[in-house]
């Protein structure tokens, strides 16, 4: 990384520059103690678990933009007067946006959202970055789903906020749509990862008979399996049971109109609903949707790859949201990546990996209809290396979330260090 | 953990992980010809007749034709040349006798990942497969980068084709940097970075979908990378590009991460520190040559001491439930490996298919999913009882049988263990399967039990769900 002579001061008490960074850095001995604390706190959740309440909190949905959204291409800064200098190709003119507030537009492909942004359960945040931001996919997605920048915790943020809580049934923690689980779940609390609910069966089991001797036969076979591959077999055992019941109940039900047809994501999002509504103890879903590493081809306001892509995320997410209807009230959803793009087009029609990007919230008691955070400019003197600086940490909306909407009393034990600031994204669950 | 006490428990440990997965075949002729003699012949795979890869192949005549033949024969941007390669590749890996070379294709596939399928390689993957990677397999890694960084398929892949000295496109450049050669740990700046894709400038793709060098694109000027440096002052710079890339492959740092990846495959995921160093130092004293780094990490005691470490990922499970099951490639037709490509598709792990260019990680915590467990026990269960993966030769499950045929349900299921995992089924799970069959261990079989009928497949796919036979 080049020197932090070039950033711009951070504003007081937040911000997150390279020179917050360095602070951070500085108070590495501190951090350490929390890690600690969680580490404890990991360790004996067994041994109260009899005395944790319920869950009661929000379902909390997050959906993983692999490759490096792009933020500035679908939460466009268009009143920013270097836009569409940096981006003369790409960019696209305000007059092509749909007008959200200040200098914001949304991309015209997102326009199935409108309704929900102006209903007030979309809301987005911009220029948001990782404390230790890294223009490595790899590094930048491992770090983001670690959430806990300058320790040596090797557990995902989700399952630190699960392992907080009260052992819930085998779809307390579930990866849909997917048939590997995010690092965000990885740790000890035990995660489920659902590839779909509808060919979630063993093929051998033709009735309840015959799936009690599968079940019972494969859990023994496992009793002495290493520790993850008996978790991964015990899991899927524990929620066949359940699926097929779900399946057979679907075969009766239409499939609700607005989904888009032939989209991964449409499905996985179904099922999350599904889920949901079957009150199957559903308490952090994680979805993937990927394919956002756009060195190419982005294209414009009315076709290319960022058109086709977010247009597919807009249906996809308002088919949710309908779908959901009232239960929209118990949901949070919020898309992640692992960094945006840079801000000045390359060669190709497209932009590289960048570091501030923007981030979306849908759920009834998101405090929508606004684009939150600090913008920092465009201006050559506000870029960090050619980039969107980073002005509000991504893991500050994420413990707003899981403190107001979620039940955790203290975000310090699922982002060590962390202090709190919140936004106001979301309202408080009453 | 079973100690290694026996030569044939070394020999059996050696083949585990060399190859895509023990038969009787195997065994018996790695046993006559030795340990030491067998890795030897595996490192010198054209020194093995080959009839059955061979076979393979011939099924496969489109992975013959030039990028351009491709073009002119197929509309354009046909997947149907890169759903054949992901076919041979499992069809290769399931009955090539040269079946370390064959380990060895995935491992450099995944190293020097290019996504197959994907849109912008659909006329050139098939020639990566085969100029590139099949070429340089068991040879030198700084000859193997050259070809793969600046083959066709790379250069679309990560957006080489389209960089200009104008606007340089930073994707395989530092790709090139993080994932092929040093690493991400390495400490080169994101200036260097951006010098990395300033090198490569030039080399693209022509209309034809050949390599081409564009002198006119070539961004000129002094560059430096981690120790690299070079006027770079002509616009031809392909001489650059071939210093640079002899540069990366001999880096100390390239060094230590290609003897961590062999060892992560061969070892451990966890690979000791030791043996690390020491295969570092064989990459650099051999110049790169991959078969002496093999050597002397397939003959060290960390790898002797490794039994059981490493677990199977699905592709390697279903693959060597395949060849345990001792089922022959179809005759005609490729049913038999399009429904293997499409069921290893729910378990995440098709040949060739990992979407990011990093390649699939080879960690078992990356794979301890409930999902693809669970298809894994289908497909093994579809595999065995001829539902689907269908369409194998031989695939007959009484051959499979002891004979003379034990007496008792438990000895039955005990015998077909052994002779599926090549090593005992440990007990309580012989006693779960018999419960399986709701009968007890000394329950008699009878010509018409249901173990030795109707239920024969369903016993095999236990066995072959076991835990035992996820070790790798």
């Amino acid at each position: 990384m080049t020197s932090d002579c070039d950033c711009p001061a951070p504003p007081p008490g937040q911000g997150l520059t390279r020179r917050a960074l360095l602070r951070t850095a500085a108070a590495a001995g501190a951090l350490g103690v929390v890690t600690t604390a969680v580490g404890e706190s990991v360790t004996s959740r067994y041994a109260f678990a009899a005395d944790r309440a319920a869950y009661t909190g929000d379902v909390l949905v997050v959906l993983s933009l692999r490759g490096g959204f792009d933020g500035l291409g679908a939460v466009v800064p268009a009143g920013d007067p270097d836009y569409l200098r940096l981006r003369p190709t790409i960019g696209l003119p305000s007059g092509a946006l749909l007008p959200l507030t200040g200098i914001f537009g949304l991309h015209p492909a997102l326009a199935p959202l409108l309704p929900l942004w102006t209903a007030g359960s979309l809301a987005a945040v911009h220029a948001v970055g990782q404390e230790d931001p890294s223009r490595s996919h790899f590094t930048a997605m491992a770090e983001l789903e670690r959430a806990a920048p300058g320790t040596t915790l090797r557990t995902g943020w989700l399952d630190r906020t699960v392992g907080l809580r009260a052992p819930g049934s085998v779809f307390q923690a579930a990866e849909v749509g997917s048939t590997s689980p995010s690092a965000a779940l990885a740790g000890p609390a035990p995660e489920l990862v659902l590839g779909s609910i509808d060919d979630f069966d063993l093929w051998g089991a033709w009735d309840d008979h015959q799936r009690q001797l599968w079940t019972t036969t494969l859990q023994r076979m496992h009793a002495g399996a290493p520790a993850a591959a008996r978790a991964a077999a015990g899991n899927a055992l524990a929620a066949v049971r359940t699926t097929t019941a779900l399946a057979a109940q679907a075969k009766k039900e239409p499939v609700p109109a607005g989904y888009p047809k032939d989209s991964e994501l449409a499905k996985a999002l179904r099922d999350v609903v599904r889920l949901v509504k079957a009150k199957v103890g559903l308490q952090v879903a994680c979805v993937d949707f990927g394919d956002w590493d756009m060195h190419s081809d982005m294209g414009n306001a009315d076709s290319g790859r960022m058109h086709d892509h977010l247009d597919e995320l807009a249906r996809c997410l308002a088919a949710f949201a309908a779908d959901l209807g009232p239960l929209l009230d118990g949901v949070t959803l919020v898309t992640l990546s692992e960094f945006g793009r840079r801000v000045e087009e390359n060669g190709s029609g497209g932009a590289d990996h960048g570091h501030g990007n923007a981030v979306l919230l849908l759920g009834g008691g998101v405090a929508g209809g606004q684009v939150y955070g600090q913008w920092p400019g465009l201006a050559d003197d506000d870029l960090v290396d050619g980039d969107l600086a980073g002005t509000t940490d991504y893991r500050q909306i994420l413990a707003e979330v899981l403190v107001r909407r979620c039940g955790l009393a203290s975000p310090g034990d699922v982002f060590p260090g962390l202090v709190p600031a919140p936004l106001g994204v979301v309202r408080p669950r009453s | 953990m079973p100690g290694l006490s026996s030569e044939a428990d070394r020999l059996a440990h050696l083949l585990r992980r060399t190859t895509w997965g023990l038969t009787p075949d195997l065994v018996a002729r790695a046993t006559k010809l030795g340990r030491a003699a067998w890795l030897e012949q595996q490192l010198r795979p054209a020194s093995v007749a080959d009839r059955e890869g061979d076979a393979v192949v011939d099924r496969f005549p489109t992975l013959a034709l030039t990028s351009a033949q491709v073009r002119s024969r197929y509309s354009d941007g046909s997947w149907d040349v890169m759903f054949d390669l992901g076919k041979a590749a499992l069809g290769r890996a399931a009955w090539s006798r040269r079946q370390l070379l064959e380990v060895m294709v995935d491992v450099w596939s995944n190293h020097l990942n290019v996504t197959c399928p994907s849109d912008n390689v659909w006329d050139n993957r098939h020639r990566y497969d085969a100029d590139v990677i099949r070429r340089h397999a068991l040879g030198r890694f700084a000859d193997l980068l050259k070809a793969a960084i600046t083959h066709p398929a790379m250069l679309t892949y990560l957006d080489n084709a389209s960089s200009t000295k104008k606007a340089p496109n930073e994707n395989l450049g530092r790709e090139l940097l993080e994932l092929h050669t040093v690493g991400v740990g390495a400490g080169y700046t994101e200036a260097e970075v951006r010098d990395s894709a300033r090198i490569l400038t030039g080399l693209t793709v022509d209309d034809d979908g050949a390599a081409l060098y564009r002198p006119r694109w070539h961004w000129t000027g002094p560059v430096t990378v981690l120790g690299f440096s070079h006027p770079n002052a002509s616009a031809d710079g392909s001489g650059v590009v071939t210093a640079y890339l002899d540069h990366l492959a001999r880096h100390p740092a390239t060094a230590r991460r290609i003897a961590t990846l062999l060892a992560r495959r061969f070892v451990s995921d966890t690979p000791p520190a030791g043996l690390v160093d020491r295969l570092a130092k064989a990459y650099t004293a051999a110049d790169t040559a991959v078969a002496p780094v093999l050597r002397l990490l397939l003959t060290s005691p960390e790898f002797l001491a490794s039994a059981d470490a490493k677990q199977r990922r699905p592709l390697e499970s279903v693959v060597a439930t395949v060849r345990a099951l001792g089922f022959a490639q179809a005759r005609r037709g490729d049913d038999e490996l399009e429904g293997l490509y499409w069921a290893l598709e729910s378990m995440g792990h098709q040949p060739l298919a990992w979407p990011s260019p990093d390649g699939y990680p080879d960690v078992a915590t990356a794979w301890t999913s409930s999902a693809a467990t669970l298809a894994r026990w289908n497909v093994t269960l579809g595999i065995a009882a001829g539902w689907w993966p269908k369409g194998f030769a031989q695939a007959n499950l009484a051959a499979l049988l002891p004979r003379p045929r034990p007496a008792t349900h438990g000895a039955l299921v005990a015998a077909l263990g052994r002779r599926l995992l090549q090593r005992p089924l440990p007990a309580a799970q012989v006693t779960a399967i018999c419960s399986f069959l709701e009968v007890g261990t000394r329950t008699p079989v009878r010509a018409d039990s249901a173990v030795v009928g109707w239920r024969l497949p369903y016993v095999a796919a236990l066995i072959l769900s076991s835990p035992v036979h996820l070790a790798r």
